[in-house]
C-alpha cells in the first residue's frame, strides 16, 4: 500500500477519534516513525480535535483545579510514604540476621477491633512493647516481694507486742 | 532527620508536578470538560470526570511533554477510558432520520455542516465511543465505508471557518 493511500484510508482519523484497535494503534505508531508525511497528517488531524474541542469548551468552576492539587498532593504523599509491608519468605530463603535486607520502612500488622479490621504499626515499637512486657514482670516481682516483706514485718511487731505484754505482767 | 528530608523532596516532587498538570489544566480543562460533558450530559459529573483525568494525568506527565505529542488529544484519550463504563449506557445522538432520540445538545458549528450520515458517523465514533465495526453494522456498511465517511467528516471541519 502507497502511504498516500494508507493516509487517505481514514485510520489516521480513526486514530485522534480513539476508535482505533490496538493492531491499528500499533501500525500507526510505527508509519508515524517511518514515514514524516503520515506524522504530519496526524499533527494536523490532532489540531483539528482541538479545533472541534474548543468550539464546545466549558469553563471549569472555579473550585476545580483546587480539587485536583488537593487530589494530586494525597498521592504523591501516599507514594513518598508508603510502607513496605513484610513480605513472607520463602520456603528456600531463610532469614539472615546478618543480612541487610534494604526495606525502606518495616511495619507489622496488628489485628484491632476497627471497620478496617486492621491496623499498622512500626516495627520499632515491638521493643517498646518488650519493654513494658519485662518492667511489668519487675514490677510484679517487686510488689510480690515487697508485700511479703511487709507481712513479715507485721508479724514481727506483732510477736514483739505481745512479748512485751508478757513482760509487763 | 531523614523524614523531614523525604518529606521536604516529596515536597518539591509535588509542586514540581502539581506545575506542570495545572499547566495543562489551564490550557486544556475547559475543552475537555466540553466533550465530557456532551458524553455525560451533567456538570457535575462531567467535573467528576475532569478531576480525575488531571489526577491520572499527574502519574505520566513527562509523557504529556514529549516532542510530537498533543497533550489535548491524549487526555481526551484518557477521558475516553474513564467514559468506556458510561460509553456502554448512553443513546445516540438525535440525528434525523435516527430512530434513536438521545438529543444532541452541543451547538458545535462543524457538526452542523455534516450530513446526516456524516453526523452519526462523527457523533457514534468521538462522543459515544462506538468501534468503526459497531458504526459499520448499525449502517450497514463496511469498515472502510465509515473511515471514508470520518475522513469526510475531518474535511469538512478543516475546511469550516
Amino acid at each position: 500500500m502507497r502511504i498516500e493511500d494508507y493516509i487517505e484510508s481514514g485510520i489516521l482519523e480513526t486514530f485522534v477519534t480513539g476508535a482505533a484497535s490496538d493492531d491499528e494503534v500499533k501500525e500507526l505508531m510505527y508509519m508515524k516513525a517511518m514515514f514524516p508525511e503520515v506524522n504530519e497528517a496526524l499533527l494536523q488531524l490532532e489540531l483539528d480535535m482541538e479545533r472541534i474541542a474548543q468550539n464546545m469548551a466549558i469553563t471549569p468552576p472555579a473550585d476545580t483545579w483546587n480539587k485536583i492539587e488537593q487530589e494530586i498532593s494525597d498521592i504523591i504523599l501516599r507514594e513518598a510514604t508508603q510502607p513496605e509491608k513484610y513480605a513472607r519468605q520463602s520456603s528456600e530463603e531463610k532469614f539472615d540476621g546478618n543480612k541487610n535486607y534494604n526495606n525502606k520502612h518495616h511495619y507489622i500488622e496488628v489485628e484491632a477491633e476497627a471497620e478496617s479490621s486492621h491496623i499498622k504499626i512500626h516495627k520499632n515499637w515491638k521493643w517498646v512493647f518488650a519493654a513494658v512486657f519485662v518492667l511489668g514482670k519487675i514490677f510484679l516481682g517487686c510488689a510480690i516481694y515487697f508485700y511479703l516483706e511487709n507481712r513479715q514485718a507485721q508479724q514481727q511487731i506483732q510477736e514483739l507486742k505481745t512479748e512485751l505484754k508478757q513482760v509487763k505482767k | 532527620m531523614i523524614l523531614n528530608t523525604q518529606l521536604q523532596t516529596s515536597g518539591t516532587f509535588a509542586e514540581g508536578k502539581s506545575l506542570a498538570v495545572h499547566n495543562l489544566y489551564n490550557n486544556y480543562a475547559a475543552m475537555l470538560l466540553g466533550y465530557i460533558f456532551e458524553v455525560v450530559k451533567n456538570r457535575s459529573e462531567a467535573e467528576q470526570y475532569l478531576i480525575a483525568v488531571f489526577t491520572d494525568a499527574q502519574s505520566q506527565i513527562d509523557e504529556f511533554y514529549k516532542p510530537g505529542v498533543n497533550a489535548f488529544c491524549r487526555l481526551q484519550l484518557m477521558a475516553r477510558k474513564k467514559l468506556a463504563d458510561f460509553f456502554l449506557s448512553i443513546g445516540e445522538c438525535n440525528i434525523g432520520g435516527s430512530q434513536h432520540q438521545q438529543p444532541f445538545t452541543g451547538k458545535n458549528k462543524f457538526i452542523q455542516q455534516m450530513d446526516t450520515q456524516q453526523q452519526f458517523v462523527f457523533c457514534g465514533l468521538h462522543w459515544h465511543g462506538k468501534t468503526i465495526g459497531k458504526v459499520a453494522a448499525e449502517l450497514n456498511k463496511t469498515e472502510n465505508d465509515i473511515r471514508k465517511i470520518l475522513k469526510e467528516c475531518f474535511t469538512i471541519i478543516r475546511n469550516s471557518k
